[in-house]
Protein backbone atom coordinates (compact mmCIF):
# COMPACT_ATOMS: atom_id res chain seq x y z
CA UNK A 1 0.00 0.00 0.00
CA UNK A 2 2.07 3.30 -1.07
CA UNK A 3 -1.37 5.99 -0.67
CA UNK A 4 -3.20 6.45 2.79
CA UNK A 5 -5.79 8.07 1.01
CA UNK A 6 -7.38 7.68 -2.32
CA UNK A 7 -10.47 9.76 -3.45
CA UNK A 8 -11.80 9.77 -7.09
CA UNK A 9 -14.24 11.14 -8.66
CA UNK A 10 -16.12 11.78 -5.21
CA UNK A 11 -19.67 13.03 -5.46
CA UNK A 12 -21.84 14.16 -2.31
CA UNK A 13 -25.30 15.36 -2.60
CA UNK A 14 -27.76 15.88 0.49
CA UNK A 15 -31.11 15.90 0.36
CA UNK A 16 -32.95 18.14 2.39
CA UNK A 17 -36.81 19.22 2.59
CA UNK A 18 -37.28 22.94 2.37
CA UNK A 19 -39.55 23.89 5.40
CA UNK A 20 -41.50 26.96 4.91
CA UNK A 21 -42.12 29.73 7.69
CA UNK A 22 -45.62 29.87 9.16
CA UNK A 23 -47.97 27.53 9.74
CA UNK A 24 -49.42 26.98 6.53
CA UNK A 25 -46.18 26.29 5.37
CA UNK A 26 -45.23 23.83 7.74
CA UNK A 27 -48.71 21.81 6.27
CA UNK A 28 -47.63 22.14 3.26
CA UNK A 29 -44.56 20.69 3.71
CA UNK A 30 -46.16 17.79 4.99
CA UNK A 31 -48.25 17.16 2.07
CA UNK A 32 -45.62 17.61 -0.33
CA UNK A 33 -42.78 18.18 0.53
CA UNK A 34 -40.13 20.32 -1.72
CA UNK A 35 -37.20 18.26 -1.75
CA UNK A 36 -34.21 20.31 -2.69
CA UNK A 37 -30.52 18.62 -3.55
CA UNK A 38 -27.37 20.02 -2.03
CA UNK A 39 -24.25 19.38 -4.20
CA UNK A 40 -21.87 19.25 -1.18
CA UNK A 41 -19.23 17.61 -3.23
CA UNK A 42 -19.20 18.20 -6.92
CA UNK A 43 -16.59 15.32 -8.01
CA UNK A 44 -13.00 15.52 -6.09
CA UNK A 45 -10.02 13.67 -6.88
CA UNK A 46 -6.98 13.71 -4.50
CA UNK A 47 -4.89 11.20 -3.15
CA UNK A 48 -2.10 11.63 0.30
CA UNK A 49 0.65 9.29 0.75
CA UNK A 50 0.96 8.12 4.34
CA UNK A 51 3.38 10.28 6.41
CA UNK A 52 1.83 13.37 4.92
CA UNK A 53 0.21 16.36 6.47
CA UNK A 54 -2.50 18.03 4.26
CA UNK A 55 -4.22 21.47 5.00
CA UNK A 56 -7.70 21.37 3.90
CA UNK A 57 -9.15 24.97 3.31
CA UNK A 58 -11.78 27.01 1.78
CA UNK A 59 -14.85 29.08 2.96
CA UNK A 60 -17.89 28.23 5.07
CA UNK A 61 -19.57 25.25 3.24
CA UNK A 62 -17.03 24.14 0.93
CA UNK A 63 -17.67 20.55 1.76
CA UNK A 64 -14.65 20.33 3.77
CA UNK A 65 -15.77 18.50 6.84
CA UNK A 66 -18.53 16.53 4.40
CA UNK A 67 -15.59 15.02 2.88
CA UNK A 68 -14.05 14.35 6.32
CA UNK A 69 -16.69 12.60 7.25
CA UNK A 70 -16.88 10.14 4.48
CA UNK A 71 -13.32 9.33 4.66
CA UNK A 72 -14.04 8.66 8.39
CA UNK A 73 -16.80 6.25 7.71
CA UNK A 74 -19.96 8.77 8.78
CA UNK A 75 -21.27 9.23 5.69
CA UNK A 76 -21.65 7.59 2.67
CA UNK A 77 -20.90 8.80 -0.69
CA UNK A 78 -23.35 9.09 -3.86
CA UNK A 79 -20.67 8.46 -5.99
CA UNK A 80 -16.88 7.95 -6.58
CA UNK A 81 -14.34 6.34 -4.88
CA UNK A 82 -12.77 6.18 -1.91
CA UNK A 83 -10.03 4.14 -0.44
CA UNK A 84 -8.42 5.19 3.33
CA UNK A 85 -5.86 2.53 4.30
CA UNK A 86 -6.96 0.26 1.32
CA UNK A 87 -10.55 -0.02 3.19
CA UNK A 88 -13.88 1.31 2.30
CA UNK A 89 -14.14 3.54 4.89
CA UNK A 90 -18.43 3.26 5.18
CA UNK A 91 -18.30 -0.63 5.96
CA UNK A 92 -16.39 0.82 9.44
CA UNK A 93 -14.59 -2.25 9.83
CA UNK A 94 -13.76 -2.54 13.47
CA UNK A 95 -9.65 -3.09 11.54
CA UNK A 96 -10.32 0.05 9.81
CA UNK A 97 -11.58 2.12 13.00
CA UNK A 98 -8.58 1.30 15.02
CA UNK A 99 -6.62 2.89 12.67
CA UNK A 100 -8.24 6.31 11.74
CA UNK A 101 -9.51 9.02 14.58
CA UNK A 102 -11.75 12.09 13.76
CA UNK A 103 -11.32 15.01 15.97
CA UNK A 104 -14.06 17.81 15.77
CA UNK A 105 -13.11 20.66 17.53
CA UNK A 106 -17.03 21.25 18.28
CA UNK A 107 -17.39 17.63 19.28
CA UNK A 108 -16.53 16.04 22.47
CA UNK A 109 -15.66 12.39 22.90
CA UNK A 110 -14.54 12.72 26.83
CA UNK A 111 -17.44 11.99 29.37
CA UNK A 112 -18.28 15.23 31.09
CA UNK A 113 -19.22 14.41 34.23
CA UNK A 114 -15.84 12.30 35.01
CA UNK A 115 -12.35 12.42 34.74
CA UNK A 116 -10.70 12.38 31.27
CA UNK A 117 -8.37 9.14 32.56
CA UNK A 118 -11.95 7.46 32.62
CA UNK A 119 -12.84 7.92 29.07
CA UNK A 120 -9.25 7.17 28.05
CA UNK A 121 -9.46 3.62 30.09
CA UNK A 122 -12.61 3.24 27.86
CA UNK A 123 -11.06 3.62 24.74
CA UNK A 124 -8.56 1.12 25.72
CA UNK A 125 -10.63 -1.49 26.05
CA UNK A 126 -12.58 -0.35 23.06
CA UNK A 127 -9.53 -0.40 21.08
CA UNK A 128 -7.95 -3.64 22.64
CA UNK A 129 -4.80 -1.67 23.63
CA UNK A 130 -2.37 -3.99 25.82
CA UNK A 131 -1.66 -2.52 29.01
CA UNK A 132 1.40 -1.60 28.67
CA UNK A 133 1.22 -0.45 25.90
CA UNK A 134 -1.41 2.30 26.56
CA UNK A 135 0.81 3.71 29.81
CA UNK A 136 3.73 4.14 27.01
CA UNK A 137 1.17 6.00 24.61
CA UNK A 138 -0.52 7.67 27.32
CA UNK A 139 3.08 9.03 28.79
CA UNK A 140 4.17 9.66 25.14
CA UNK A 141 0.98 12.25 24.81
CA UNK A 142 0.45 13.76 28.10
CA UNK A 143 4.08 14.98 28.52
CA UNK A 144 4.46 17.26 25.00
CA UNK A 145 1.04 18.59 26.26
CA UNK A 146 1.54 19.08 29.57
CA UNK A 147 -1.45 17.23 31.05
CA UNK A 148 -0.47 15.26 32.95
CA UNK A 149 -1.51 16.03 36.45
CA UNK A 150 -5.06 16.79 34.54
CA UNK A 151 -5.65 13.66 33.74
CA UNK A 152 -7.56 13.08 37.06
CA UNK A 153 -9.71 15.99 37.40
CA UNK A 154 -13.31 16.11 36.22
CA UNK A 155 -13.35 17.41 32.47
CA UNK A 156 -16.17 19.90 32.91
CA UNK A 157 -13.39 21.44 35.39
CA UNK A 158 -11.18 22.08 32.65
CA UNK A 159 -10.84 24.95 30.58
CA UNK A 160 -11.02 24.76 26.86
CA UNK A 161 -7.79 24.67 25.98
CA UNK A 162 -7.03 21.79 28.60
CA UNK A 163 -10.02 19.96 27.35
CA UNK A 164 -8.91 20.46 23.64
CA UNK A 165 -5.57 18.95 24.73
CA UNK A 166 -7.06 15.86 25.96
CA UNK A 167 -9.75 15.67 23.62
CA UNK A 168 -6.68 15.18 20.90
CA UNK A 169 -5.08 12.20 23.51
CA UNK A 170 -7.88 10.66 23.44
CA UNK A 171 -8.34 10.54 19.81
CA UNK A 172 -4.95 9.55 19.74
CA UNK A 173 -4.61 7.32 22.38
CA UNK A 174 -4.87 4.13 20.37
CA UNK A 175 -2.17 5.61 17.83
CA UNK A 176 -3.75 5.61 14.62
CA UNK A 177 -2.46 5.50 11.13
CA UNK A 178 -4.66 8.67 9.46
CA UNK A 179 -6.01 11.80 11.80
CA UNK A 180 -8.59 13.61 10.38
CA UNK A 181 -8.99 17.10 12.24
CA UNK A 182 -11.49 19.16 11.88
CA UNK A 183 -10.85 22.73 13.14
CA UNK A 184 -8.70 21.84 15.95
CA UNK A 185 -7.46 25.09 17.53
CA UNK A 186 -11.22 26.16 16.97
CA UNK A 187 -11.96 28.70 20.22
CA UNK A 188 -8.50 28.82 21.62
CA UNK A 189 -5.86 31.36 22.69
CA UNK A 190 -3.22 31.75 20.75
CA UNK A 191 -0.73 30.41 23.73
CA UNK A 192 -2.94 27.01 23.35
CA UNK A 193 -3.20 27.46 19.88
CA UNK A 194 0.76 27.51 19.41
CA UNK A 195 0.96 24.45 21.64
CA UNK A 196 -1.68 22.74 19.61
CA UNK A 197 0.08 23.18 16.50
CA UNK A 198 3.33 22.07 17.90
CA UNK A 199 2.21 19.19 19.48
CA UNK A 200 0.01 18.42 15.89
CA UNK A 201 3.49 18.85 13.80
CA UNK A 202 5.86 16.91 16.05
CA UNK A 203 3.11 14.34 16.73
CA UNK A 204 3.09 13.92 12.60
CA UNK A 205 6.92 13.95 12.13
CA UNK A 206 7.54 11.44 15.02
CA UNK A 207 4.96 8.64 13.92
CA UNK A 208 4.33 9.48 10.20
CA UNK A 209 0.81 9.62 10.79
CA UNK A 210 -1.14 11.06 7.63
CA UNK A 211 -3.13 14.05 8.72
CA UNK A 212 -5.76 15.99 6.54
CA UNK A 213 -6.69 19.02 8.73
CA UNK A 214 -9.13 22.02 8.23
CA UNK A 215 -8.86 24.79 9.64
CA UNK A 216 -9.95 28.45 9.38
CA UNK A 217 -6.63 29.23 11.45
CA UNK A 218 -4.39 31.12 9.01
CA UNK A 219 -1.41 30.00 11.46
CA UNK A 220 -2.34 26.81 11.57
CA UNK A 221 -1.87 26.34 7.86
CA UNK A 222 1.28 28.11 7.28
CA UNK A 223 3.09 26.59 10.78
CA UNK A 224 1.90 23.08 9.57
CA UNK A 225 1.39 22.07 6.31
CA UNK A 226 3.38 22.08 3.04
CA UNK A 227 0.46 20.90 1.12
CA UNK A 228 -2.67 22.30 1.01
CA UNK A 229 -5.80 21.32 -1.13
CA UNK A 230 -8.32 24.42 -1.85
CA UNK A 231 -12.04 23.40 -2.05
CA UNK A 232 -15.35 25.61 -2.75
CA UNK A 233 -18.45 24.39 -3.58
CA UNK A 234 -17.65 21.52 -3.74
CA UNK A 235 -14.42 21.62 -6.33
CA UNK A 236 -10.75 21.47 -5.85
CA UNK A 237 -9.62 24.72 -7.11
CA UNK A 238 -5.93 23.98 -6.17
CA UNK A 239 -4.05 21.38 -4.76
CA UNK A 240 0.12 21.95 -4.14
CA UNK A 241 3.00 23.67 -1.75
CA UNK A 242 1.61 26.16 0.27
CA UNK A 243 4.16 28.48 -1.88
CA UNK A 244 2.83 27.61 -4.96
CA UNK A 245 -0.40 29.11 -3.96
CA UNK A 246 0.39 32.24 -4.19
CA UNK A 247 2.21 32.38 -7.55
CA UNK A 248 -1.30 30.51 -8.56
CA UNK A 249 -3.45 32.68 -7.19
CA UNK A 250 -2.12 35.97 -6.55
CA UNK A 251 -2.42 38.17 -9.50
CA UNK A 252 -0.61 41.08 -8.22
CA UNK A 253 2.73 41.77 -6.52
CA UNK A 254 3.46 44.26 -4.15
CA UNK A 255 5.60 47.21 -4.70
CA UNK A 256 7.24 49.02 -1.90
CA UNK A 257 8.76 52.24 -1.95
CA UNK A 258 10.34 54.93 -0.07
CA UNK A 259 9.96 58.42 -0.90
CA UNK A 260 12.25 61.01 -0.05
CA UNK A 261 9.98 64.02 -0.03
CA UNK A 262 6.12 64.16 0.46
CA UNK A 263 4.48 63.59 -2.88
CA UNK A 264 0.87 63.90 -4.20
CA UNK A 265 -1.25 61.00 -3.70
CA UNK A 266 -3.25 60.93 -6.78
CA UNK A 267 -0.11 61.73 -8.94
CA UNK A 268 0.89 58.13 -7.36
CA UNK A 269 -2.53 56.65 -7.88
CA UNK A 270 -2.10 56.73 -11.86
CA UNK A 271 0.78 54.15 -11.24
CA UNK A 272 -1.89 51.65 -9.31
CA UNK A 273 -3.56 50.78 -6.44
CA UNK A 274 -2.26 52.32 -3.43
CA UNK A 275 -2.61 49.95 -0.43
CA UNK A 276 -1.15 51.89 1.93
CA UNK A 277 0.67 55.42 2.34
CA UNK A 278 2.49 56.77 5.43
CA UNK A 279 5.31 59.08 4.12
CA UNK A 280 7.56 57.97 3.82
CA UNK A 281 6.71 54.78 2.60
CA UNK A 282 4.10 53.85 -0.20
CA UNK A 283 2.51 50.23 -0.62
CA UNK A 284 1.49 49.50 -4.06
CA UNK A 285 -0.49 46.74 -5.36
CA UNK A 286 0.37 46.08 -9.24
CA UNK A 287 -0.42 43.21 -11.81
CA UNK A 288 2.03 40.97 -12.44
CA UNK A 289 2.06 41.43 -15.92
CA UNK A 290 3.24 45.34 -15.48
CA UNK A 291 5.25 44.94 -12.25
CA UNK A 292 8.08 45.91 -14.09
CA UNK A 293 7.00 48.89 -15.73
CA UNK A 294 5.37 50.07 -13.18
CA UNK A 295 8.64 50.10 -11.25
CA UNK A 296 10.63 52.21 -13.68
CA UNK A 297 7.64 54.29 -13.72
CA UNK A 298 8.13 55.30 -10.50
CA UNK A 299 11.86 55.52 -9.85
CA UNK A 300 11.42 57.84 -12.88
CA UNK A 301 9.15 59.92 -11.93
CA UNK A 302 8.81 60.11 -7.93
CA UNK A 303 11.34 61.49 -5.52
CA UNK A 304 12.00 57.52 -4.98
CA UNK A 305 14.99 56.13 -2.15
CA UNK A 306 14.19 52.64 -1.89
CA UNK A 307 11.98 50.27 -3.58
CA UNK A 308 11.29 46.49 -2.98
CA UNK A 309 9.07 44.32 -5.13
CA UNK A 310 7.12 41.56 -2.76
CA UNK A 311 4.83 39.01 -3.44
CA UNK A 312 1.57 38.93 -1.65
CA UNK A 313 1.78 37.60 1.62
CA UNK A 314 0.67 34.05 1.90
CA UNK A 315 -1.85 34.72 5.07
CA UNK A 316 -3.45 37.47 2.06
CA UNK A 317 -4.04 34.51 -0.10
CA UNK A 318 -5.72 32.06 2.49
CA UNK A 319 -8.22 35.20 3.59
CA UNK A 320 -8.95 35.49 0.44
CA UNK A 321 -9.82 31.77 0.20
CA UNK A 322 -11.51 31.78 3.08
CA UNK A 323 -13.87 34.63 1.14
CA UNK A 324 -14.25 32.32 -0.82
CA UNK A 325 -12.90 34.82 -4.18
CA UNK A 326 -10.86 31.95 -5.70
CA UNK A 327 -13.60 30.73 -7.06
CA UNK A 328 -15.33 33.75 -8.09
CA UNK A 329 -12.50 34.10 -10.06
CA UNK A 330 -12.08 31.09 -11.95
CA UNK A 331 -15.74 31.69 -12.92
CA UNK B 1 -13.31 -8.76 23.97
CA UNK B 2 -15.04 -8.84 26.91
CA UNK B 3 -12.92 -6.29 28.60
CA UNK B 4 -14.34 -4.22 26.54
CA UNK B 5 -18.02 -4.66 28.07
CA UNK B 6 -16.70 -4.58 31.48
CA UNK B 7 -14.98 -1.33 31.44
CA UNK B 8 -18.35 0.33 30.13
CA UNK B 9 -20.04 -1.22 32.74
CA UNK B 10 -17.09 0.29 35.33
CA UNK B 11 -17.47 3.59 33.41
CA UNK B 12 -21.43 3.82 34.14
CA UNK B 13 -21.11 2.54 37.32
CA UNK B 14 -18.44 5.72 38.04
CA UNK B 15 -20.87 7.84 35.88
CA UNK B 16 -23.82 6.95 38.51
CA UNK B 17 -22.02 8.15 41.41
CA UNK B 18 -21.58 11.08 39.74
CA UNK B 19 -24.88 12.22 40.32
CA UNK B 20 -25.14 10.87 43.59
CA UNK B 21 -28.04 13.31 44.55
CA UNK B 22 -29.92 12.48 41.80
CA UNK B 23 -29.84 8.73 42.16
CA UNK B 24 -30.75 9.00 46.10
CA UNK B 25 -33.37 10.35 45.29
CA UNK B 26 -34.72 8.72 42.64
CA UNK B 27 -34.27 5.65 45.30
CA UNK B 28 -35.96 7.99 48.23
CA UNK B 29 -38.71 8.73 45.44
CA UNK B 30 -39.30 4.66 44.76
CA UNK B 31 -39.64 4.16 48.72
CA UNK B 32 -41.56 6.32 49.12
CA UNK B 33 -44.04 4.75 46.50
CA UNK B 34 -44.07 1.50 47.99
CA UNK B 35 -44.87 3.08 51.36
CA UNK B 36 -47.99 4.45 50.44
CA UNK B 37 -49.09 1.47 48.20
CA UNK B 38 -48.06 -0.59 50.94
CA UNK B 39 -50.02 1.33 53.97
CA UNK B 40 -53.21 1.58 50.77
CA UNK B 41 -53.46 -1.89 50.25
CA UNK B 42 -52.64 -3.24 53.85
CA UNK B 43 -56.13 -1.05 55.24
CA UNK B 44 -57.53 -2.41 52.39
CA UNK B 45 -56.87 -6.21 53.73
CA UNK B 46 -56.82 -5.06 57.41
CA UNK B 47 -58.35 -8.39 57.99
CA UNK B 48 -56.28 -11.06 57.18
CA UNK B 49 -58.47 -13.89 55.92
CA UNK B 50 -59.78 -10.96 53.37
CA UNK B 51 -59.76 -11.97 49.50
CA UNK B 52 -59.78 -9.19 47.36
CA UNK B 53 -59.46 -9.98 43.17
CA UNK B 54 -57.67 -13.14 44.45
CA UNK B 55 -54.96 -11.35 46.38
CA UNK B 56 -54.88 -12.36 50.38
CA UNK B 57 -52.81 -10.14 52.41
CA UNK B 58 -49.64 -11.98 52.23
CA UNK B 59 -49.82 -11.86 48.16
CA UNK B 60 -50.53 -8.55 47.70
CA UNK B 61 -47.55 -6.77 50.23
CA UNK B 62 -45.93 -9.48 48.83
CA UNK B 63 -46.85 -7.79 45.15
CA UNK B 64 -45.68 -4.38 46.26
CA UNK B 65 -42.28 -5.53 47.54
CA UNK B 66 -41.99 -7.45 44.15
CA UNK B 67 -42.58 -4.13 42.01
CA UNK B 68 -39.68 -2.51 44.38
CA UNK B 69 -37.22 -5.25 43.28
CA UNK B 70 -38.50 -5.61 39.44
CA UNK B 71 -38.69 -1.71 38.63
CA UNK B 72 -34.54 -1.95 39.91
CA UNK B 73 -34.26 -5.25 37.60
CA UNK B 74 -36.41 -4.03 34.56
CA UNK B 75 -37.59 -0.51 34.34
CA UNK B 76 -33.73 0.44 35.42
CA UNK B 77 -31.85 1.79 31.96
CA UNK B 78 -29.91 4.47 30.86
CA UNK B 79 -30.63 4.45 27.03
CA UNK B 80 -32.87 6.81 27.46
CA UNK B 81 -29.65 9.03 26.69
CA UNK B 82 -29.65 7.82 23.32
CA UNK B 83 -32.49 10.36 22.17
CA UNK B 84 -29.84 13.33 23.47
CA UNK B 85 -27.18 11.50 21.61
CA UNK B 86 -28.81 11.27 18.52
CA UNK B 87 -29.44 15.09 18.51
CA UNK B 88 -26.71 16.12 19.80
CA UNK B 89 -24.86 14.53 16.79
CA UNK B 90 -22.45 12.95 19.59
CA UNK B 91 -23.55 9.93 17.84
CA UNK B 92 -20.58 10.32 15.58
CA UNK B 93 -18.24 9.18 17.78
CA UNK B 94 -19.51 5.91 18.23
CA UNK B 95 -19.69 5.24 14.81
CA UNK B 96 -16.24 6.09 14.54
CA UNK B 97 -15.33 3.55 17.19
CA UNK B 98 -15.01 -0.19 17.02
CA UNK B 99 -17.88 -0.95 18.99
CA UNK B 100 -21.13 -2.50 19.03
CA UNK B 101 -23.65 0.40 19.77
CA UNK B 102 -26.63 -1.49 21.18
CA UNK B 103 -24.31 -3.46 23.28
CA UNK B 104 -22.93 -0.51 24.50
CA UNK B 105 -26.16 0.83 25.59
CA UNK B 106 -27.05 -3.20 26.81
CA UNK B 107 -23.81 -2.78 29.03
CA UNK B 108 -25.06 0.37 30.17
CA UNK B 109 -28.73 -0.40 31.32
CA UNK B 110 -27.17 -3.71 33.36
CA UNK B 111 -24.96 -1.60 35.12
CA UNK B 112 -27.55 0.40 35.70
CA UNK B 113 -30.15 -2.02 36.95
CA UNK B 114 -27.32 -3.66 39.33
CA UNK B 115 -26.88 -0.47 41.15
CA UNK B 116 -30.54 -0.16 41.78
CA UNK B 117 -30.75 -3.59 42.51
CA UNK B 118 -28.48 -3.36 44.66
CA UNK B 119 -30.25 -0.32 46.72
CA UNK B 120 -33.34 -1.97 46.16
CA UNK B 121 -32.30 -5.10 48.05
CA UNK B 122 -31.28 -3.12 51.23
CA UNK B 123 -34.49 -1.24 51.18
CA UNK B 124 -36.65 -4.16 51.35
CA UNK B 125 -34.47 -5.08 54.03
CA UNK B 126 -35.38 -2.16 56.07
CA UNK B 127 -38.64 -2.04 55.05
CA UNK B 128 -39.31 -5.67 55.88
CA UNK B 129 -37.52 -4.98 59.41
CA UNK B 130 -39.93 -2.08 60.07
CA UNK B 131 -43.37 -3.24 58.22
CA UNK B 132 -42.47 -6.64 58.84
CA UNK B 133 -45.15 -7.67 55.53
CA UNK B 134 -46.04 -11.54 55.94
CA UNK B 135 -44.47 -12.23 52.38
CA UNK B 136 -44.89 -15.09 49.99
CA UNK B 137 -42.31 -17.47 49.56
CA UNK B 138 -42.81 -19.03 45.78
CA UNK B 139 -41.33 -22.99 46.40
CA UNK B 140 -42.90 -24.42 42.72
CA UNK B 141 -39.51 -24.90 41.03
CA UNK B 142 -41.52 -24.81 37.60
CA UNK B 143 -43.27 -21.03 38.51
CA UNK B 144 -39.54 -20.02 39.57
CA UNK B 145 -38.30 -21.41 36.51
CA UNK B 146 -40.63 -19.38 34.04
CA UNK B 147 -40.50 -16.63 36.56
CA UNK B 148 -36.71 -16.11 36.16
CA UNK B 149 -37.57 -16.82 32.01
CA UNK B 150 -40.05 -14.35 31.85
CA UNK B 151 -37.89 -12.30 33.83
CA UNK B 152 -35.00 -12.11 31.55
CA UNK B 153 -37.22 -11.52 29.03
CA UNK B 154 -38.64 -8.74 30.34
CA UNK B 155 -35.25 -7.13 30.16
CA UNK B 156 -34.90 -7.73 26.87
CA UNK B 157 -38.60 -6.28 26.08
CA UNK B 158 -37.68 -3.28 28.26
CA UNK B 159 -34.42 -2.49 26.25
CA UNK B 160 -35.87 -2.64 22.75
CA UNK B 161 -38.76 -0.72 23.63
CA UNK B 162 -36.76 1.86 25.48
CA UNK B 163 -34.45 2.19 22.38
CA UNK B 164 -37.15 1.98 20.01
CA UNK B 165 -38.61 4.88 21.01
CA UNK B 166 -35.13 7.06 21.30
CA UNK B 167 -34.76 6.40 18.04
CA UNK B 168 -37.51 8.98 17.33
CA UNK B 169 -34.70 11.33 17.38
CA UNK B 170 -33.45 11.05 14.09
CA UNK B 171 -36.26 12.13 12.62
CA UNK B 172 -37.68 14.76 15.53
CA UNK B 173 -34.26 16.09 17.04
CA UNK B 174 -35.76 18.99 18.70
CA UNK B 175 -34.62 18.92 22.63
CA UNK B 176 -38.40 18.40 23.80
CA UNK B 177 -38.11 14.80 24.20
CA UNK B 178 -37.20 14.44 28.30
CA UNK B 179 -41.24 15.84 28.97
CA UNK B 180 -42.38 13.26 26.82
CA UNK B 181 -40.16 10.37 27.85
CA UNK B 182 -41.45 11.38 31.34
CA UNK B 183 -45.24 10.59 30.16
CA UNK B 184 -44.08 7.08 28.48
CA UNK B 185 -42.10 5.96 31.75
CA UNK B 186 -45.23 6.67 33.59
CA UNK B 187 -47.30 4.53 31.12
CA UNK B 188 -45.22 1.99 31.08
CA UNK B 189 -45.03 2.12 34.45
CA UNK B 190 -48.85 2.03 34.94
CA UNK B 191 -49.70 -0.83 32.04
CA UNK B 192 -47.03 -2.95 33.57
CA UNK B 193 -48.62 -3.26 36.99
CA UNK B 194 -45.95 -0.77 38.28
CA UNK B 195 -48.69 1.17 40.25
CA UNK B 196 -51.52 -1.69 40.95
CA UNK B 197 -51.83 -5.04 40.05
CA UNK B 198 -53.63 -5.16 36.37
CA UNK B 199 -55.81 -8.06 37.44
CA UNK B 200 -58.36 -5.45 39.19
CA UNK B 201 -59.07 -4.10 36.02
CA UNK B 202 -62.10 -5.15 34.12
CA UNK B 203 -61.44 -8.61 31.98
CA UNK B 204 -61.70 -7.49 28.91
CA UNK B 205 -59.20 -4.89 29.49
CA UNK B 206 -56.73 -7.15 30.63
CA UNK B 207 -57.14 -9.87 27.80
CA UNK B 208 -56.19 -6.53 25.51
CA UNK B 209 -53.52 -5.68 27.51
CA UNK B 210 -52.35 -9.17 27.68
CA UNK B 211 -51.91 -8.15 23.96
CA UNK B 212 -49.57 -5.72 24.35
CA UNK B 213 -45.79 -6.08 25.45
CA UNK B 214 -46.38 -4.07 28.57
CA UNK B 215 -47.73 -6.35 31.30
CA UNK B 216 -45.28 -8.88 30.28
CA UNK B 217 -42.21 -6.62 31.82
CA UNK B 218 -43.42 -6.55 35.62
CA UNK B 219 -47.28 -8.03 36.37
CA UNK B 220 -46.34 -11.22 34.05
CA UNK B 221 -43.24 -12.20 36.30
CA UNK B 222 -44.80 -11.39 39.31
CA UNK B 223 -47.95 -13.46 38.85
CA UNK B 224 -46.11 -16.31 37.83
CA UNK B 225 -43.60 -15.97 40.92
CA UNK B 226 -46.63 -15.89 42.65
CA UNK B 227 -48.15 -18.89 41.75
CA UNK B 228 -51.80 -16.87 39.98
CA UNK B 229 -50.43 -18.19 36.60
CA UNK B 230 -49.14 -21.47 35.57
CA UNK B 231 -48.85 -24.09 33.37
CA UNK B 232 -50.27 -23.29 29.77
CA UNK B 233 -51.20 -20.25 30.69
CA UNK B 234 -47.54 -19.11 32.19
CA UNK B 235 -46.00 -20.62 28.56
CA UNK B 236 -48.07 -18.91 26.57
CA UNK B 237 -47.36 -15.82 28.50
CA UNK B 238 -43.76 -16.26 27.53
CA UNK B 239 -44.54 -17.16 24.38
CA UNK B 240 -45.84 -13.98 23.87
CA UNK B 241 -43.47 -12.38 25.51
CA UNK B 242 -40.75 -14.23 23.43
CA UNK B 243 -42.80 -12.97 19.53
CA UNK B 244 -42.44 -9.18 21.16
CA UNK B 245 -38.77 -9.52 21.82
CA UNK B 246 -38.16 -10.80 18.11
CA UNK B 247 -40.62 -8.42 16.72
CA UNK B 248 -39.66 -5.53 18.17
CA UNK B 249 -35.52 -6.60 17.36
CA UNK B 250 -36.62 -7.05 14.02
CA UNK B 251 -38.48 -3.23 14.21
CA UNK B 252 -35.12 -1.90 16.12
CA UNK B 253 -33.11 -3.16 13.46
CA UNK B 254 -35.05 -1.78 10.93
CA UNK B 255 -35.64 1.62 12.51
CA UNK B 256 -31.82 2.28 13.07
CA UNK B 257 -30.28 1.55 9.83
CA UNK B 258 -33.29 3.88 8.27
CA UNK B 259 -32.55 6.29 11.56
CA UNK B 260 -28.25 6.20 9.90
CA UNK B 261 -29.48 6.89 6.69
CA UNK B 262 -31.14 9.85 8.05
CA UNK B 263 -28.61 11.08 10.43
CA UNK B 264 -25.83 10.94 7.48
CA UNK B 265 -28.32 12.82 5.30
CA UNK B 266 -28.77 15.59 7.01
CA UNK B 267 -24.87 15.74 7.67
CA UNK B 268 -25.99 16.17 11.74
Amino acid sequence: MDRAIIVDHLVKNFEVTEKESGISGAISSIISPKKKIIRALRGISFTIQPGELVGFIGPNGAGKTTTLKILSGLLYPTAGFVQVLSFDPWDRKPEFLKQISLVMGQKNQLWWDLPAIETLELNRAIYEIPEKEFEQNLKELTSPLGVENLLKVQVRKLSLGQRMKLELIAALIHKPKVLFLDEPTIGLDLIAQQKMRDFIYEYNRRYQTSILLTSHNMDDLVDLVRRVIVIDEGRILFDGALEELVSRFAKEKIIKASLTKEDDIQRIETIGKVKKIAFPEVVLSIPREVVAVAAAELLQNFPIADLTIEEVPIEDIIRKVFRGEMARKKH
Amino acid sequence: MLEKYLQIFKISLVQEFAYRLNFIMWRVRNVMQIFLVFFLWNSVFSDPTRMVFGYDRGKILTYVFGILILKAIVLSARAVDVAGEISRGDLSNFLLKPINYFKFWFTRDISSKALNLGFAIVEVLILFILLKPPLFIQTEIISLFGFLVSLVLAVFLFFLLLFLINLVAFWMPENSWAAQFLFIAILTEFLSGGVFPLDILPITVQRFLYLLPFPYLMFFPLQVYLGKIVGSQMFGGILISLFWVLVLAIGLNIVWNKGIKRFEAVGR
